[in-house]
């Protein structure tokens, strides 16, 4: 029973952070050595379960609701480019967060439920069904709801409680969704191509369409898709290295990734192509986009910009998805592992401004370039992928989903090559100003706050730098990841 | 697996500028002149191995090829065949004359060191431009260079400058950006962007018309959907090159620009956007006529009003800014007549070819020696204004000859390089009109008709306006005796090496000129193999240089900017009798008297014609994410509305008490009062306010979670409810 392995790293986190909240140490907190031991290691029992194929099996049963009904795990293809890209970037978050939490307050609460996170995070990307993936869904709802409102001002409880109902409005619409793939499909095990195959006997195609709009957005609160992402904004009052790994990788990813089994392994591509259902996400998708790089270049607090941004980018990755193609799907896991570097490290570069510096808007980062040539230079790389320049990887991403949109063809193809021209536009706009703004300030500006202003110490930078070199390592030689991908995507 | 095929030695031509870059910025922080000379080695070694490949090339050596292939997606693809090895050499040839010519002209500037580290690295990216074999390594290095380029424009940091900057940063994304569009629907459509591969991808879409082609994914190709990609594609390459009506960038970043990087940026970067129009052009639209009068009128337009913002500029840079706009526009319609031959007057096509890669090559020469003199200028006195440099160069003979040689040289007067490339162009434009007669309608015979005529008259303002400058600076006294004097006493001007850099470029000039079919002939046909891609070669070239059917067109442009010069520009200065003032009565529309008398040139620059403050900017600042704004404004109110609607009706929860201590701290108090008793704290306080303070914390946040997650349950009711009834209603 060596599939049973895929249950530990889902459940050794959580109840490391059970037990971290109900033993109280004698210090103010739990040695940090101890915390990154946990997660490193659960890292590495994620990889090795990757690297050795040990997920490759009948998937492990947690607990069974009915007698066709359990709460299992399997680990598919795209199911290890999630759980990959999680363990990797956690173990590097968790250090980052030491440093950056290092005179904040709850820390013993905020590192349990951050250990937690990770463990409930990796239960949504080793789901083997749409209910067990519904399960962790509602969980990392509620585990991240109190690092929302870490901060206990009013503008983070505004924000806990906006993010706590759009996330349970959500998920109740997702359940609907969920219900129906019940009913409706043999089985509610992830098989790609759908368990809707031709259709179901005693139910309106309508309205099985209906039901897949409404778990899209239902599971798209997460990936904060208009007209209901208004709480990702607001969430930015968490500390940074929530915002950077939950808000940019974790949680909005979730979101994402519930979208593209939803849409790949539970109604199916076939099913879906070409429906009214199919236009209508796409069409919201597209709105997304233009109103993420809108609003990003109108915003003028750093983080909150960033924030934007990842709406935008999030919906890069359902665009991809909405082409219901194989290259899709390619186009959209591509995106989902590039943009979470780029996006990491662009959130951790202005994490670390605020903490060394204590600026959040962006007009005041005016000469910062000089002060933290590290932390800026990082930035700016980010900047230049998230842009989508060559040789970085975020190219990689935008040229795989244009090229799924043009394979796609018609209108829905054009509009999304013009859409992503705009959103690029507009992200150039909006990460360029600041990269200038910080390398270059316009003559005349008083300098002086900048004086002693220094780059953070190791414990920052090491993951900083180890993001700027993986996506330019994988947008230069991306053929390893893009072979892969396309190989998850054949099935 | 095996990376690379070829031969490496096309990859270090291209990394190490880059790599040395950043030893350079190292060097820097310890010894400048140590950087200085690590820069002028670098640029003069990689002139060295470019021009050792222009002579083997030149030696019918084969073509040198390089393929990377999973790198950057689609692989990184070079070669150096003739046109790339010339390109490549005239690029290294301007960089290393660039470098030597900064070392003392940055003497008194600030942050050095990131000026030449990004002049290394946009020399490594711009000869990846050159030297690439698909349109997709030229577009990475297109790029990289724009973005490396950018630190030149806003070297200075001054408020003009960083303008400038933005403006040339903005209008360089938004090119990449479309251009990146094209080459993804392009590479949809054929599946490939090499260039060697593309003609016969292109010629099987063709075959089809009218009745579009079919890809393999079902997609069609119709005629417009293949033109809309190659102006996609084509876009951001003329963006680069300055075309209008997306010129905008160039007479602002010029001026701005340090001269080193104005020559390089108006000699060579444009020219890389150059190279991406040809490679467009004769690949994909080798015999397309539509295409190619698209790109002639658009030259002629260029062509014209670049002239005409050089004649109304009273400041130096930028009427060579403009001046090179105006000469992009000469080269563009040698392009787009490149097609039209092809069609109409097959063996004729090769003139084209040979004026627009002899004027491309000549533009570079003399923008490299006109620049640096502006240049020599600037650093000297810190002033370009026509008015106050007047009369600086009267008593400097070098500097007066090297100016003279570029000013004949773009004007094309004979026995120039200038007039032999010119004259290749106004050939290819007369052939073309004569064969249109005889094969196509008048349509085309006019618009030719119209566009020799464009061409000549473009011709004369290119005389006129550099007679105003060299006039101006070389010829007349400054109004100001005092400072005319302190300017002829100023010597030496400049250092030996800098002398060096402007005399070599203008003696190649002028070599060049003197013998026209022993070097640029040669050249040119060296050239040849890159334009016929699409069709197959074509013959031998003979020109009679100095026929009189040759030496006519060059008379008549010389007789309309001689006039121009006199009538217009000077008007009545040299004609105190009021004989020939025909055009204004009292003064000329160019020069006027001031209030002391004295005659001053005026600046006629047409602010309110500025298309970016007209349009661009309006439509892209403002109208744009404004309409969009509110729309987005107006949907990311949408959900908040719902629920406030909810909370105010069906889910009005109530009254809360929210003030502290208004709320039961039985609790706290009673165990505060125990543990006060039983177990005092030292400091003998009590424990009450502290747990009282807990207490409502907890209180507060428990109230908040319950109530959210009531909300949220209600909502998960609803949703199970409704599933109930379906299913009722289902069954």
């Amino acid at each position: 029973m060596d599939q049973q392995i895929l249950i530990v790293p889902v459940l050794l986190p959580i109840l490391a952070g059970i037990l971290m909240i109900i033993f109280k140490p004698k210090n103010k907190t739990y040695s940090p050595i101890l915390i990154e031991g946990i997660v490193l290691l659960n890292s590495i029992i994620v990889w090795t379960i990757i690297l050795t194929g040990m997920g490759r099996g009948d998937g492990a049963t947690l607990f069974r609701l009915t007698y066709d009904l359990s709460v299992y795990f399997k680990l598919d293809g795209a199911g290890m480019v999630f759980a990959g890209l999680v363990s990797f970037l956690w173990p590097l978050a968790t250090l980052y967060s030491f440093e950056y939490m290092e005179h904040g307050e709850h820390i013993r609460s905020f590192f349990s439920l951050y250990t937690m996170t990770y463990g409930v995070t990796l239960g949504i990307a080793m789901a083997g069904n749409l209910v067990t993936l519904y399960v962790f869904y509602e969980m990392l709802t509620l585990v991240t709801f109190p690092l929302v409102l870490h901060d206990r001002t009013r503008e983070a409880r505004r924000a806990s409680r906006m993010y706590l109902y759009y996330s349970i409005g959500g998920a109740a619409c997702a359940f609907m969704g969920l219900v129906f793939v019940l009913v409706g499909g043999t089985t509610t095990d992830f098989t790609l191509g759908g368990v809707f195959k031709n259709g179901v006997a005693g139910f309106d195609n309508n309205i099985l369409l209906a039901m897949y709009v409404l778990a899209f957005f239902g599971f798209g609160v997460k990936a904060a898709i208009c007209p209901v992402q208004k709480w990702l904004p607001a969430a930015s009052v968490a500390p940074t290295p929530v915002t950077a790994l939950l808000h940019a990788v974790a949680v909005v990813k979730s979101g994402a990734f519930a979208i593209l089994r939803l849409t790949y392994y539970c109604y199916g591509a076939d099913f879906l192509r070409g429906t009214w259902a199919h236009y209508l996400v796409s069409a919201f998708v597209m709105i997304t986009i233009i109103y993420g790089s809108t609003m990003a270049v109108k915003e003028i607090h750093f983080k909150k910009r960033l924030a934007y941004s990842t709406i935008s980018n999030v919906s890069y990755i359902l665009l991809g998805a909405v082409m219901m193609s194989p290259l899709g799907l390619v186009a959209a896991l591509s995106h989902l592992i590039f943009h979470a570097f780029m996006k990491i490290c662009s959130f951790f570069a202005a994490g670390a401004v605020m903490h060394k510096a204590n600026r959040n808007y962006v007009y005041e980062l005016d000469g910062l370039g000089l002060k933290m040539p590290v932390t800026f230079a990082c930035f700016a790389a980010s900047a230049l992928c998230l842009m989508g320049v060559p040789p970085f990887s975020g190219f990689i991403s935008k040229w795989n989903i244009v090229q799924a949109a043009l394979g796609e063809g018609g209108v829905l193809g054009i509009c999304a090559v013009v859409v992503l021209l705009y959103s690029a536009l507009m992200t150039s706009i909006y990460m360029l100003t600041v990269v200038v703004r910080a390398y270059i300030p316009p003559k005349g500006t008083d300098l002086s706050a900048n004086e002693g202003v220094t780059d953070p110490g190791w414990k920052m930078l090491v993951p900083l730098v180890i993001f700027v070199i993986v996506f330019t390592a994988m947008g230069i030689y991306s053929r390893p990841i893009t072979d892969s991908l396309s190989m998850i995507a054949a099935g | 697996m095996n990376l690379m095929q070829g031969n490496i030695l096309l990859l270090i031509l291209i990394l190490w500028p880059i790599c040395t870059s950043i030893i350079g910025y190292i060097l820097g922080t310890r010894s400048k002149t140590a950087r200085d000379i690590w820069a002028d080695a670098v640029c003069l070694s990689e002139f060295a191995v470019m021009a050792g490949l222009l002579i083997r090339a030149f030696g019918g050596g084969d073509t040198l090829y390089l393929d990377i292939d999973g790198v950057c997606g689609l692989g990184i693809h070079l070669m150096a065949d003739g046109f790339r090895c010339v390109y490549g050499t005239v690029a290294a040839l301007m960089w290393a004359c660039a470098a030597v010519f900064s070392r003392e002209y940055f003497t008194q500037y600030r942050n050095r060191n990131r000026f030449y580290m990004f002049f290394l690295m946009t020399f490594g990216a711009t000869m990846g431009v050159f030297l690439s074999a698909d349109l997709f390594t030229a577009f990475i290095f297109f790029e990289i260079m724009s973005f490396t380029s950018f630190v030149w424009v806003a070297h200075d940091e001054t408020e003009e400058a960083m303008s400038a900057a933005y403006t040339y940063l903005a209008v360089a994304i938004i090119g990449g950006l479309v251009t990146l569009m094209g080459l993804f629907m392009l590479y949809d459509m054929l599946g490939t962007l090499t260039l060697s591969q593309i003609p016969s991808e292109i010629e099987k879409i063709r075959n089809t018309w009218p009745k579009p082609y079919i890809t393999e994914y079902g997609g069609a190709i119709t005629p417009s959907r293949l033109y809309l990609v190659g102006g996609l594609t084509a876009f951001g390459f003329a963006v680069k090159a300055g075309v209008w009506p997306m010129h905008i960038w160039l007479p602002k970043a010029h001026p701005v620009a340090p001269a080193s990087s104005s020559a390089l940026l108006s000699g060579i970067l444009t020219k890389s956007g150059i190279f991406g129009i040809i490679a467009i052009t004769c690949n994909m639209f080798a015999q397309d006529i539509p295409w190619g009068r698209t790109i002639l009128i658009l030259g002629a337009v260029t062509m014209f009003t670049g002239a005409l913002l050089a004649m109304f500029s009273v400041n130096l840079k930028r009427t060579l800014a403009c001046s090179s706009m105006s000469q992009i526009g000469f080269i563009m319609t040698g392009t787009g007549m490149y097609p039209i031959l092809s069609e109409i007057a097959k063996e004729e096509s090769v003139m084209a070819a040979h004026g627009t890669v002899l004027h491309m090559i000549n533009h570079s020469l003399i923008k490299l020696v006109l620049f640096m003199a502006a240049g020599v200028i600037f650093m000297n006195i810190h002033k370009l204004d026509l008015n106050e440099i007047r009369g600086y160069g009267r008593k400097k003979p070098l500097l007066k000859i090297c100016f003279a040689i570029g000013a004949l040289s773009i004007s094309g007067i004979p026995f120039t390089s200038g007039y032999v490339s010119k004259t290749l162009l106004h050939e290819a434009i007369a052939l073309g009109k004569e064969a249109s007669i005889i094969s196509r309608g008048m349509g085309l015979t006019g618009l030719l008709s119209v566009i020799e005529w464009v061409f000549l008259i473009s011709g004369g303002m290119t005389l006129s306006y550099m007679l105003k400058l060299f006039i101006a600076i070389f010829v007349e006294k400054n109004t100001d005796e005092r400072l005319q004097e302190e300017y002829d006493s100023q010597r030496p001007y400049m250092r030996t090496e800098s002398v060096l850099s402007i005399v070599i470029p203008a003696g190649i000039m002028l070599l060049m000129g003197l013998g026209p079919n022993m070097i640029m002939g040669r050249t040119a046909t060296l050239c040849e193999g890159f334009w016929f891609a699409g069709s197959g070669t074509a013959d031998q070239l003979v020109i009679h240089f100095y026929s009189w059917e040759s030496i006519s067109g060059a008379l008549i442009s010389i007789t309309i900017g001689l006039f121009l010069y006199v009538f217009v520009i000077r008007g009545t200065y040299i004609n105190e009798g009021r004989i020939l003032s025909v055009f204004l009565a009292e003064h000329s529309l160019f020069i006027r008297s001031d209030n002391e008398g004295r005659n001053v040139y005026v600046n006629m620059w047409p602010k309110f014609l500025d298309l970016e403050e007209l349009i661009y900017r309006p439509l892209l600042l403002k109208i744009l994410p404004g309409i969009l704004g509110f729309v987005s404004a107006l949907i990311s109110q949408i959900m908040d509305s719902f629920i406030v609607i909810m909370r105010r009706t069906i889910h009005r929860q109530k009254a809360t008490r929210v003030d502290t201590g208004s709320m039961d701290d039985h609790l706290a108090v009673v165990t505060g009062r125990l543990l006060d008793r039983y177990i005092p704290k030292k400091d003998k306080t009590s424990y009450i306010p502290g747990l009282v303070m807990r207490e409502e914390q907890g209180a507060r946040t428990q109230r908040l979670i319950s109530s959210s997650l009531s909300f949220g349950l209600i909502l998960v009711s609803i949703g199970l409810i409704m599933v109930l009834i379906y299913t009722l209603a289902a069954t």
